[in-house]
């Protein structure tokens, strides 16, 4: 069954990227800044949480900057969030398409998966001006960033697919997802580092895959140190599963999407 | 599935019922959720999803190169046929069967975005519609040309007028190239000049595609149909030739009247 999906998503591959292109155009017709709001948005937040957590609250960065300890975190999430927050309403959003076309569904969440990779993309140019700034010194850890960042794709569309079927049955979704990623902010080592979470609550990084995916990827690039091994495999497996888990559960609603929209 | 039909069958349709659910109030589809998953729990008081019943019973069949018409009033199941057929819904029950790429004329401009420019509009509805790129630039020129829209190619179609805007989306439509071509009340579209020529391109589809042609404009029904299924409430209330089933619905329509 899984290799019917694959190969008529294959064969509407073009689809895919005209319509993550299409997003990618629309988002920013007419903006003034254009696509340099995918760099405000993480730069933005990096320079509050430098001022409040780093100077005000004095959060401990490590041998490193606030700012890059904070912007090497913000960048995953970013794009975590990006492409939940449009992912969710992916489907919603397209109605009009959905009830009076057919193409397989999926290519609407991940087609916002795709804008956010865009998303991700320039702002990680300005990660690499700021590394060169900084004068971090990379190491062959970064490697681990082909297993990192791939999880956290699987992840993200993962989350999209089950968000943006639920949210064609029960429009709360869309109350609940800038809600939820806002608190999901919070628990994830975005602002502070995994080190400085208390014995007695690392037990519930089980509980989020983010934070394994999140401190990996600040450990291999910025600290050129290896990630946590086991916690990043779990975070990898967990990732790939719900990846799964969403595929499925939105194929199964898939067929019921034009009769509810 | 395949290998049940016989080759010259473009569409089979064998016992096919379908409803839909009706949710009412602002809970709709969660309250009736809730109210199923927890009924069992409240006995006596069972909660029951309010259905409407679009089709009943359906069975036809679709020859290859044949155009068939499908008439009858509003909600009697028309366009449910059509998007049975392109597969964006599902039956309940009973079997369909299509064989060959389907273009749908069903409500033009679903697949515009006002946002983009004409010309972006061509390649991403085109793409929708399943043409390859290179297709696309293949074409472009004729599309633009049926479209009239030449000098407008490179502002955002929200600033088209109406008539623009559906001329663009039957023009991408009439150019992919489909082995059914479902046609969902696209004429009432556009001036004179441009339903003719959309009838005529339709006509000239019809010498060698085959087309499934649901209207209220029983003159173009009759003008390029080969046969007619009428439907009556979700159900088919006379299918066969031309004239014979058009003059039977003005009949049935005359009796509803009085």
């Amino acid at each position: 069954m899984e290799k019917i999906y694959i190969k008529e998503l294959w064969s509407f591959r073009e689809l895919l990227s005209a319509l993550t292109i299409r997003e990618i155009k629309v988002r920013y017709k007419q903006t003034l800044l254009g696509a340099a709001w995918a760099i405000l948005q993480p730069a933005s937040l990096t320079i509050i949480f430098t001022i409040v957590f780093g100077i005000f609250l004095k959060v401990s960065s490590g041998a490193l900057p606030y700012p890059i300890f904070a912007y090497s975190a913000l960048l995953p999430w970013t794009f975590f969030s990006n492409a939940v927050t449009f992912g969710a309403l992916s489907v919603v959003n397209n109605g009009s398409l959905v009830s009076k076309i057919y193409f397989p569904r999926e290519v609407l969440p991940i087609s916002s998966v795709g804008a956010a990779l865009f998303d991700f993309a320039m702002a990680a140019m300005v990660f690499i001006i700021m590394i060169a700034f900084y004068k971090v010194s990379l190491t062959s850890n970064i490697v681990y960033l082909f297993i990192i960042i791939p999880s956290i794709l699987f992840l993200t569309t993962g989350i999209s697919m089950i968000l943006a079927t639920l949210n064609v049955l029960f429009r709360d979704i869309k109350f609940v997802v800038p809600l939820a990623l806002q608190i999901w902010l919070y628990i994830s080592p975005v602002i502070y580092s995994f080190d400085q979470v208390p014995e007695k609550y690392k037990v519930f990084i089980f509980l989020n895959p983010l934070t394994g995916l999140i401190q990996s990827f600040r450990d291999a690039s910025v600290y050129g140190k290896e990630p946590p091994v086991l916690i990043l495999s779990y975070s990898v497996i967990l990732s790939i599963i719900i990846f799964l888990l969403g595929y499925w559960f939105f194929k199964s609603k898939e067929r019921i999407f034009a009769d509810v929209l | 599935m395949k290998s049940e039909t016989a080759g010259n069958k473009a569409i089979f349709f064998s016992n096919v019922t379908k409803t839909y659910y009706t949710s009412k109030g602002k809970y709709g589809l969660l309250r009736d959720t809730l109210g199923q998953i927890l009924s069992p729990f409240f006995s006596g008081n069972r909660h029951v999803r309010p259905t409407v019943l679009a089709l009943k019973n359906v069975s036809f069949n679709i020859k290859r190169g044949e155009t068939v018409g499908i008439i009858g009033r509003n909600g009697a199941g028309k366009s449910t046929i059509l998007k049975l057929i392109s597969k964006i819904t599902y039956p309940n029950s009973g079997k369909i069967f299509v064989d060959g790429k389907i273009g749908a004329f069903i409500e033009l401009g679903a697949g515009l975005h006002h946002e983009l420019t004409g010309r972006e509009n061509i390649y991403f509805y085109g793409t929708i519609l399943g043409m390859k790129k290179k297709e696309i630039d293949r074409k472009f020129a004729e599309i633009v040309d049926f479209a009239e829209i030449r000098k407008f190619l490179d502002i955002p179609i929200k600033k088209y007028s109406s008539g623009m805007y559906s001329r663009l989306g039957f023009s991408v439509c009439a150019f992919c190239n489909p082995d059914i071509l479902l046609v969902d009340e696209v004429l009432a579209v556009g001036d004179i000049n441009f339903q003719k020529k959309c009838l005529d391109k339709m006509a000239s589809f019809a010498r060698e595609k085959t087309i499934v042609f649901v209207s209220h404009n029983l003159e173009a029904i009759k003008k390029i149909c080969t046969r007619v299924i009428y439907l009556e409430n979700g159900r088919i209330a006379k299918m066969g030739n031309t004239l014979k089933v058009v003059n039977y619905y003005i009949k049935r329509s005359k009796e509803v009247i009085n």
